[in-house]
């Protein structure tokens, strides 16, 4: 994967953990409708990527399938999933493992 | 700036009337592509999200259509308008496109005589515009 990754802090007996803490993937899958220049568009304004790094993402969506376009908490991959969705894209989110 | 004749606008504004209707009646299956699932891995989660966000998701894209409506004839669009303007088309190209799949037709012959066929490749065209002049203000913003 080209996306980030988060790297997940080192988790002690000690601390209390709740599904909420675990890093979440966003995931973009291919479609055969949406336009790629439109892709890399949304990718760029809703993350603020670069140019290159959205056209990677939306390259690897286009030809592997899917690509990971962020990761985090699970309250901003819902936010992530509900802004890609708005924007027409076919995105889920999922726990990182 | 967009402008259109105004046949291209008549027939623009008509669209987005029925995509509208489609959108509040919310049965037609060519509405698929506008809600894809979230969370496809679990159910319970899937529909807590869709009851978090099919309103939002609704009112959105019905705020858009109208911002559109308004400029039809004409207008210079900021950046709410911009975004309101791909919306409405990709809302468009998305129904569209999932229709013609279900109809069994292939947009990738080209083949512009059928009429559907034809608006498709126009929505793209406009759409293409428009990400190619919004671009770059992403770059000055860095």
């Amino acid at each position: 994967m080209t996306a980030p990754t988060i790297s997940p802090t080192t988790i002690t007996d000690e601390e209390s953990v709740t599904d909420l803490d675990k890093p979440w993937k966003v995931i973009v899958w291919d479609d055969p409708i949406n336009l790629m220049s439109y892709v890399t568009f949304v990718f760029r304004k809703i993350f603020g990527y670069s140019k290159a790094k959205a056209d990677r993402l939306m390259m690897e969506v286009h030809t592997t399938g899917k690509s990971v376009v962020s990761t985090g908490p699970r309250e901003k991959a819902e936010l992530d999933v509900f802004r890609l969705h708005e924007h027409g894209l076919w995105a889920t989110m999922e726990h990182d493992s | 700036m967009v402008s259109f004749p105004k046949e291209e606008a008549e027939a623009l504004r008509e669209f987005l009337a029925q995509l509208r209707e489609m959108m509040i009646d919310d049965s037609d299956p060519a509405l698929r592509p506008l809600k894809p699932p979230a969370r496809p891995d679990d159910e319970a989660s899937e529909i807590e999200y869709r009851e978090m966000i099919d309103d939002d998701l609704l009112k959105g894209r019905l705020e858009a259509i109208e911002i559109v409506e308004s400029g039809i004839d004409g207008t210079k669009l900021d950046e709410e308008g911009v975004a309101a303007w791909m919306q409405s088309l990709n809302c468009l190209r998305l129904v569209l496109g999932e229709r013609l799949e279900v109809e069994g037709i292939d947009t990738e012959t080209l083949d512009d005589s059928t009429p559907l066929v034809g608006l498709y490749h126009w929505l793209a065209w406009l759409l293409e515009q428009l990400v190619d002049a919004a671009m770059p203000a992403l770059d000055a913003n860095g």
